[in-house]
């Protein structure tokens, strides 16, 4: 496959990944900090932007570690553990960049970022890329699309909850109650994606 | 009228009946109306309350409400009362519980969710619908001015991904009173447009016939597209079924002498679209009362104008270009303006003021997206209409788009 054609691939695949199988909305993966970060909508942000980054990054590094290291050692059923290694090892390294460039945004995040480690989502896209038989090309632009497509929909999701934060919602339903309510409500409006792209 | 004043002031003081306030609160209000003064969005700057809000919509949805019963028959009468009693119903058990007062959005709500449905809706889906909208589109919300969706648009939603056969296939033709026929069903404009589309070329340069290629058709969209065709002497239309969007290309190839009248259909006029004539949603085929209704809204500052000229104008803008370089799949301009309830949505459901942003910068932001949505999912995906799926989509992103609008216009200043 030539250049041009492969680039064309990844792009198709990141807009499918954003919009079409969009990672939470369709798979419901990535939903503990989902649930739980969704207060405000800068902290929510900058998880957002975290996931973008860590997911893009992990993805593209466990294909080069399935192509170069699993594959040719026959070692394929490895690659949950190798996966979780490699995704742990970044997420320390993105933990210390934070803390020594915005110690604000580290405070806000506090638990949940070392808790990206074990965010289903980022496993998740790796796992994918490798049952889809990805090249790396698109497998960064699939990376990149599933990162964005959770940024998009947890954003939507704080500036929901940050409105609702004044509202008369039942007592039962007040947090997770609603937040799913809302996700569930997302989710049946992206079926309408369905068949874009894919 | 002194009886029944002095009935209700007792029947609110009698101990047993406390649980059932709302239900009483509700007659009296709408015997005596009520001089409470608002204390649920939307606030609006004027002596305008809630009442007279709603009471606005309601009128400005009767024409379109009056055209569905012309042409789709008394069903729709029945089909309305079915969602005013499930809905109202949802309404007042919240209210009881919750100890509120029963709003009077639902008024809007029971009356615009049957407008969006087929004609051949069964009730008993009906009723699912509009009691899923009002408990997860409102209710569970908080009631009428904290919904975060549409309501009627939740109800439709849900019904059409759990019922879909019912809800995309049977279409029932509207009455023509000049022809003795009974109801038939037929596919929507969109739908026809699509399936042409696609089982054949749209708009070629010239027509080959090839014996061995059995049911050969084309699809013209334009009458200029007609001519550019029928000029080409290469152009061999023996056999070929030719379908044609709008009268002017209709006539075009009327005239044309090598095109034989027996082969030549025309998939709907612009004019039946305008009037109604043509199968749809209860109350959207009728586009110009829609536009009437949406234009008194406007007059009246119930509804701002920003939303609808954003949203139509994307729509035209990106099936202008998109119909130049892929007929197959984007629709004409015009015919994607008057087709499916994009006028209904466009001029009643986007500007729903509570789920739609209150900026100006957001509400050109939210009719943009809902255009480009729009026109992406009519389209590329196997759904045939878009309206519904982008409005909600955008509605989820409304809060988000208003808070991004005032991060920018109120930024602390740079020291």
């Amino acid at each position: 496959m030539n250049m041009t054609s492969e680039l064309w691939a990844a792009l198709v695949t990141c807009f499918a990944a954003v919009f079409t199988g969009n990672i939470l909305l369709s798979y419901f993966l990535g939903m503990c900090p989902f649930t739980s970060v969704s207060r405000e909508v800068k902290t929510a942000l900058g998880l957002g932007c975290a996931v973008v980054f860590v997911m893009t990054s992990t993805a593209a590094l466990n294909w080069l570690a399935y192509r170069f290291i699993l594959k040719p050692l026959e070692l394929e059923y490895f690659r949950f553990v190798m996966f979780i290694i490699i995704i742990a090892a970044f997420v320390q390294f993105v933990e210390m960049v934070i803390d020594r460039y915005s110690p604000k945004l580290y405070y806000n995040l506090g638990i949940f970022l070392p808790l990206i480690t074990v965010n289903c989502a980022i496993l998740g896209a790796s796992l994918f890329m490798v049952i889809r038989d990805y090249s790396f090309i698109v497998t960064v632009g699939y990376g990149f699309g599933s990162g964005l497509g959770w940024l998009l929909a947890i954003s939507a999701m704080a500036g929901i909850r940050q409105r609702l934060a004044n509202d008369r919602i039942p007592a039962g339903l007040q947090g997770p109650g609603i937040t799913l309510i809302i996700a569930g409500l997302m989710a049946l409006a992206f079926i309408g994606f369905a068949g874009v792209l894919t | 009228m002194k009886v029944i004043r002095s009935l209700l002031d007792k029947l609110y003081e009698v101990p047993g009946l406390q649980r059932y306030k709302p239900i009483i609160g509700a007659a009296d209000a709408i015997l005596y109306g009520t001089n409470e003064t608002t204390h649920a969005a939307p606030h609006v700057v004027d002596n305008i309350d809630i009442k007279r809000y709603m009471s606005f919509v309601i009128l400005a949805l009767l024409p379109a409400v009056a055209a569905s019963v012309y042409f789709f028959g008394f069903r729709v009468i029945a089909i309305i009362m079915v969602s005013y009693m499930a809905g109202g119903a949802v309404e007042v058990i919240f209210a009881m519980v919750g100890k509120h007062d029963i709003h009077e959005g639902f008024l809007i709500t029971g009356l615009i969710f049957p407008l969006v449905l087929p004609p051949t809706c069964p009730l008993w889906v009906v009723a699912i619908g509009v009691v899923f909208g009002t408990m997860f589109g409102k209710e569970m919300f908080g009631g009428t001015g904290r919904n975060i969706f549409n309501p009627a648009l939740v109800g439709r939603l849900f019904i059409t991904i759990a019922f879909p056969a019912i809800m995309s296939a049977n279409w029932q033709q509207p009455f023509d009173y000049s022809l003795e026929t009974d109801a038939t069903t037929v596919a929507t404009p969109l739908g026809k447009y699509k399936s042409t589309a696609m089982a054949g070329e749209v708009n070629p340069t010239v027509v080959e016939f090839k014996e061995d290629e059995a049911n050969k058709q084309v699809l013209f969209t334009s009458a200029a597209a007609v001519e550019k065709c029928t000029l080409n002497p290469e152009s061999k239309f023996d056999g070929v079924k030719i379908y044609c969007v709008g009268n002017g290309a209709y006539k075009k190839a009327a005239k044309h002498k090598r095109i034989e009248e027996s082969n030549l259909t025309r998939l709907f006029s612009y004019g039946d679209l305008l009037v109604g004539k043509e199968p749809g949603s209860m109350g959207e085929t009728c586009r110009i009362v829609i536009i009437l209704g949406g234009i008194f809204l406007m007059f009246a500052k119930v509804s701002n104008w920003r939303i609808p000229v954003s949203y139509l104008g994307t729509v035209f803008v990106l099936a202008l270009v998109g119909h130049r370089f892929l007929p197959q799949d984007i629709a004409p301009p015009v015919f994607q303006i008057f087709a499916g309830g994009l006028m209904f949505g466009a001029m009643f459901m986007a500007t729903d003021p509570i789920t739609s942003p209150f900026t100006k910068a957001g509400k050109y932001c939210f009719g943009v997206s809902c255009g480009v949505l729009t026109v992406l999912i009519r389209s590329f995906t196997g759904y045939v209409e878009g309206v519904m799926f982008s409005i909600v989509i955008m509605n989820a992103f409304t809060p988000l788009i208003d808070q991004i609008v005032l991060m920018f216009k109120y930024r602390p200043a740079k020291t």
